[in-house]
């Protein structure tokens, strides 16, 4: 199957041209979330539904794995030479923007579990169910007192910038936070694991340290806070677990999705990756959005 | 009022789409709603900020992610800004830069 990477419709397998006139009616519809995405992600020039198809297999195009395709496309996406902004808000420390990281990450590590629960519940594979039990117990669980979770972290985090836990765990996530987490829980809920998989974890990527050997402009935040003396401890503690943890996790994820995927499988992990990407994409403005209302109390 | 994106859409100069909208009585090309929507709070912010009455011409450099900076003209009179939203199209940053 194709996907349409917006909405979803499905076309036969390697089927670009339909997907290209697809694409070309909903042009001519002027709806903004297809034509944003062309614009994004193939050309602002408009085409003609053969050119386009083209271009879409062009970007689809896989030449070195699943796993690297994926990584290419999210540097581009979050930190290359148009970095997202909340990148950008990372180069420098500011409590506005680790408050507002705070409230809204607390919903997305409650979808991150439900997310891999799927992936768990749906596989055969004994080597992907370890990974995401592990993974489960490291983000939300943890292993008793001396190695708190990361969700615990993330908390005392926001508890050293003057934020309340009953506050951070009660509070109702953004719009489009809530948007982002339908979307992660429907790809996962209806989604195959691998898809699932390669939708979530390829998120990680975001604080990889090693992306840098793969194009990335923009470290995750500016190293220097973990040194700097104005910056709470609990906020170091939380950035170097990510900093250093999520290193091995993401590419040991994307590793698995490799090894198990076949042939199939691609156009699903790529639609599923793109959609995630997005909704990411959206989650990271909410972090940002959310710090300034905190910020103006 | 016209923009330097003279080959497609007032804002973002994209070709894709065909949305009009009447802004200060001129009928400007978008490619789509949000857009306009984008560039019609961007002329007020200007104008609310610099008190002019109309706007000959805005130079926009820049993209979505990194927003745009911008300057616009009224007569003799410049005002340099910069500005980004958020994927929905609302402010998120605007100021005199
Ligand atoms: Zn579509
Ligand atoms: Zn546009």
């Amino acid at each position: 199957m194709t996907f349409c990477p917006v909405c979803g419709l499905k076309f036969d397998r390697g089927n670009y041209r339909m997907l290209a006139d697809h694409f070309v009616d909903q042009s001519r519809a002027s709806d903004f979330r297809h034509i944003s995405w062309l614009n994004r992600n193939v050309s602002k020039d408009l085409m003609k539904a053969e050119d386009l198809s083209v271009s879409l297999m062009t970007f689809y195009h896989i030449s070195g794995g699943i796993g690297k395709w994926i990584i290419t496309d999210f540097v581009r996406r979050f930190r290359g030479d148009s970095p997202h902004p909340f990148i950008l808000a990372m180069q420098q420390y500011d409590p506005e923007v680790i408050r507002g990281y705070v409230v809204e990450h607390h919903h997305f590590l409650k979808q991150w579990i439900r997310s891999c629960s799927y992936i768990i519940a749906k596989t055969e594979f004994e080597d992907v169910q370890s990974f995401e039990l592990e993974n489960i117990m490291t983000e939300l669980h943890g292993y008793g007192a001396s190695e708190p979770s990361h969700h615990e972290l993330l908390i005392r985090m926001g508890e050293s910038l003057g934020l309340d836990r009953n506050f951070i765990l009660a509070e109702k996530p953004l719009k489009q936070t809530v948007e982002a987490i339908k979307i992660w829980n429907d790809l996962a809920a209806s989604g195959s694991w691998i898809s699932a998989m390669a939708a979530m974890h390829s998120l990680e990527l975001i604080a990889n340290r090693d992306l840098s050997n793969h194009g990335a402009r923009y470290p995750y935040f500016n190293p220097s806070i973990l040194s700097d003396k104005m910056v709470p401890e609990e906020v170091k503690t939380f950035l170097r677990e990510g900093y250093e943890a999520d290193v091995s996790h993401s590419y040991t994820a994307l590793q698995l999705v490799e090894r198990h995927a076949r042939n199939e499988d691609t156009e699903e992990i790529q639609y599923a990756y793109l959609r995630s990407a997005e909704a990411f994409s959206d989650y990271l403005e909410a972090r940002l959005e959310r710090g300034v209302m905190l910020g103006n109390k | 009022m016209e923009t330097n994106n003279r080959k497609g859409c007032a804002l973002c100069d994209a070709t894709w789409g065909e949305y009009y909208r009447e802004i200060d009585g001129n009928r400007m090309f978008f490619c789509c709603d949000i857009c306009a929507d984008i560039f019609e709070n961007m002329v007020s912010e200007v104008k609310k900020r610099t008190g002019w009455k109309n706007i000959d011409h805005v130079d926009l450099n820049g993209n979505f992610s990194l927003g745009r900076q911008c300057t616009a003209k009224s007569g003799k009179e410049t005002f340099n800004f910069y500005f980004r939203t958020y994927s929905d199209g609302r402010m998120m940053k605007f100021e005199e830069r």
